[in-house]
């Protein structure tokens, strides 16, 4: 084409696509940093163990606990309820996400239309921040009540413990919602119900994530505990059998694995965060 | 095509405590079809609030708005608005954005392509379709915006200070885009702004609007061949005009401001 043509493509080169100029290797060093503070705990802990710390019997050191996962084969409790760890794993973790993903769904759905019925929004909201302040832990009692002992009351534990705040954080959201992207849509031609599916629900998907993202540590407690006094396998078995044989190197065992999965599903809320839910409310 | 009018156009906004604040006062103007008019004002005059009441966004206080004789009454088909910040959709690719006006219509998904891809490539965006807003520089980001305003094939667009946001150079290549897409389509185009240049530059009329509340002050119409520079002969008589008027009414405003702390004060 024309000059000008030529001169409006060179206006404007894409941000986002010029490489960061980086002096340090990041990821290596960053992944290096979070190493060093591990090294020197476990490092002091194993010998302080190989010096004879009385502590260790109730403290065993990783690399007793460790190879104890070895010993039992990768498998906890005995004869028929004996149950291989990765299992245990996949148990507690498939129930803590399953709790987050309907409780997510659910307050979004709650919230939404909370914010449009305008004066209902006052009615139901005070209920709604009555219920919130409750910890999800509070809920295991009545769970095994509704549900009996097994998955329902365990993802029925992180539903209650995240539905409530995730219904005040949506109601928030939309009232934070950009009221110039609102008018854009209107102007044109979106009707009220596409205002609301095309511009308010995708907006305020960020920010109720975020919410979701923090209280996903107090569900992953939850679950655990809920799996320690009722609902018989899991992780938080795990533990309490440990306790039952006073076997501290199945309590730490545990620990341990509480520990890595809760931060592994953290990672993957991240992750969801960076590549689908990116956008921010400015 | 079409022809806008405002008789007596007032709007107050509630106000913190039961006080209310009147942002427009008797606005009375009329644009004709094709028209390229450029409101001109300081911040706070109202020029936005007439955008909203025109696009059917805002309902008014008093007065009335016709568009081809028919009272606006909420947003009109062929009717569109570019903001100042862009307001793309940080969710959709670009071409989502462009084709947002003919989804919410819900014009076929194969049509909608091929009315998108030829407004991407009017817009010059075609290798960005599938970019994010987020990864676009200002300029690129507002050719979007245009061109979500473009695809609609609108009679009537309404710019709020659209290109305010970007640098010297860029700024420049979109005046001259803005131009060449209004000679193509000859829509009616109504540009908020408050550069005295840019309104020379682009409009064949210029109307002067004043603050608190905003009423129209002056009207210029701009006698000048197109292409302009800001270099032709005559360019600085309209220059000096506006920029007089517009000293006047800043003088005038502060020293209102003045009368009030002082009165206030006593």
């Amino acid at each position: 084409m024309s000059d000008r043509t030529e001169a409006l493509d060179g206006a404007g080169a894409p941000v986002a696509e010029a490489p960061a100029k980086r002096v340090v290797p990041s990821w290596a060093w960053v992944l290096f940093k979070g190493l060093v503070p591990w090294a020197v705990v476990i490092t002091i802990w194993e010998l302080a163990a190989a010096s004879g710390w009385s502590g260790s019997v109730l403290f065993p050191p990783p690399s007793a606990f460790l190879s104890y996962a070895i010993e039992s084969d990768f498998r906890v409790g005995f004869g028929g309820d004996a149950m291989p760890i990765p299992i245990a794993i996949l148990v507690s973790a498939l129930r803590v996400l399953a709790g987050l993903a309907i409780g997510f769904a659910a307050a979004l759905a709650t919230g939404i239309l909370i914010s449009a019925s305008g004066s209902f929004s006052d009615m139901i909201l005070p209920l709604v921040r009555g219920l919130a302040p409750i910890a999800p832990i509070a809920w295991i009692p009545l769970g095994i009540v509704l549900f009996g002992i097994g998955n329902p009351t365990a993802v029925f534990v992180v539903f209650m413990g995240v539905y409530f705040i995730l219904t005040i954080s949506t109601v928030a959201a939309v009232k934070a919602v950009d009221q110039r992207l609102i008018k854009t849509a209107r102007s044109f031609g979106a009707s009220k119900g596409q205002v609301w599916t095309r511009v308010i629900f995708p907006a305020v998907l960020p920010q109720v994530f975020t919410m979701l993202r923090i209280n996903f540590f107090a569900a992953w407690m939850a679950v655990l505990a809920a799996e320690m006094v009722g609902v018989k396998n899991g992780l938080g078995m795990m533990i309490i059998l440990g306790r039952e044989m006073f076997n501290t190197k199945l309590i730490l065992l545990g620990m341990c694995i509480v520990g890595a999965t809760g931060y592994a599903v953290d990672v993957l809320l991240v992750q969801i965060q960076r590549k689908i839910l990116w956008w921010q409310q400015s | 095509m079409t022809t806008l009018t405002c008789q007596r156009v007032g709007k107050v906004w509630p106000g913190a405590g039961g006080t209310s604040v009147a942002a427009l006062c008797d606005i009375d103007m009329t644009v004709e079809n094709g028209e390229f008019v450029a409101i001109l004002g300081p911040s706070g005059c109202g020029k936005s609030t007439l955008l909203e009441l025109i696009a059917g966004l805002e309902p008014l206080s008093s007065g009335r708005i016709t568009l081809d004789g028919k009272p606006v009454a909420g947003p009109a088909p062929g009717v569109v608005m570019v903001f100042q910040d862009h307001s793309l959709f940080p969710w959709l690719t670009v071409q989502d954005n462009v084709g947002f006006g003919l989804a919410m219509k819900k014009v076929p998904k194969p049509q909608r392509e091929a009315r998108v891809n030829e407004l991407l490539d009017r817009v010059r965006l075609s290798k960005f379709a599938n970019h994010r807003p987020h990864q676009l520089s200002g300029g690129m980001k507002q050719r979007v915006a245009i061109g979500r305003a473009l695809v609609e094939s609108p009679d009537f667009i309404m710019m709020d200070e659209p290109f305010a946001a970007l640098d010297f150079q860029t700024r420049v290549l979109m005046q001259k885009f803005l131009l060449e897409v209004w000679l193509e389509f000859r829509p009616t185009i109504i540009f908020v702004t408050h550069h005295i240049d840019e309104a020379v530059l682009l409009a064949d009329r210029v109307v002067v609007m004043s603050a608190g509340p905003g009423r129209i002050i002056d009207e210029v119409r701009i006698d000048l061949p197109r292409p302009r520079r800001m270099t032709d002969p005559g360019f600085n008589d309209y220059r000096a005009r506006l920029t007089e008027t517009l000293e006047r009414e800043v003088t005038r405003a502060h020293a209102e401001d003045e009368g009030l702390a002082v009165a206030s004060a006593a």
